[in-house]
């Protein structure tokens, strides 16, 4: 689990796993201060979520924004809306998050819409939302500008409503609105 | 954008950028205008939060 949250993260699996093993080293040396399993994980997975920032650190000279992938990215976006700029089609009501987000089902459709993202938009969506970073410390990380970084953040969001809706609302009888 | 009557897709872009830094005064009252007026937005606010809390509880 931990590996897989990783390699998601760093799209480079010798760096997840160094990420992960640094983890499981900190996580043996500070072991015998808890006693609950639920404190262990909540731990564990605190100190991935450092060492994930600290390689995200080191290597953010190697990871680039391809400009490509980019462009790429807008033609999906646009079909959203008309030419001036209504949403063409209705979006659905997707119920209390409470209920859902117990369900490992709906966690294994998230992962699969996220793998599903350009790496770099996936990355600083799970840098926002996941390690709950501020945006500044983001953009200065990525070596990106602020508007760049908020327009990232922007598509990976409306590409995730996408992929959630089709993928799985749409499946558990959602329904249109209006 | 000095603008007070936005369309939708302005509307989603302020929605996402509401989640990553305050909006200025005037993007504020647009989007609240346009809001008021356009229930698909309204969910697709709700669905942007309904993301945020799904993404925090990935490692669960």
């Amino acid at each position: 689990m931990l590996l897989r949250i990783a390699r998601l993260q760093l799209r480079n699996d010798a760096w997840a796993e160094d990420a992960v093993s640094e983890t499981v080293v900190a996580a043996m040396e500070g072991m015998a201060a808890f006693r609950a399993q639920s404190e262990i994980r909540t731990w564990v997975v605190g100190i991935l979520k450092h060492k994930i920032i600290d390689q995200f650190r080191r290597r953010s000279r190697e990871i680039q924004i391809g400009a490509h992938e980019q462009a790429a990215e807008a033609d999906t976006l646009e079909q959203l809306f008309d030419e001036g700029g209504h949403r063409v089609s209705a979006p659905l009501e997707w119920g209390d998050p409470e209920s859902q987000l117990v369900r490992s089902e709906f966690f294994a459709v998230l992962q699969a819409c996220l793998d599903q993202l350009p790496a770099p938009l996936a990355r600083i969506f799970l840098l926002r939302e996941w390690l709950e970073l501020d945006t500044p410390q983001i953009c200065k990380e990525m070596k990106v500008t602020s508007t760049n970084c908020f327009v990232m953040l922007y598509r990976a969001r409306l590409r995730l409503r996408e992929c959630l809706e089709s993928n799985w609302f749409a499946a558990q009888g959602g329904r249109p609105h209006g | 954008m000095a603008r007070l009557i936005i369309n939708c897709r302005q509307a989603h872009w302020l929605l996402s950028r509401e989640r990553d830094a305050p909006l200025r005064w005037s993007e504020r009252l647009a989007l609240r205008l346009h809001l008021r007026v356009c229930d698909w937005c309204r969910i697709v606010r709700r669905n942007f939060a309904f993301l945020s809390q799904a993404a925090r509880r990935l490692d669960r």
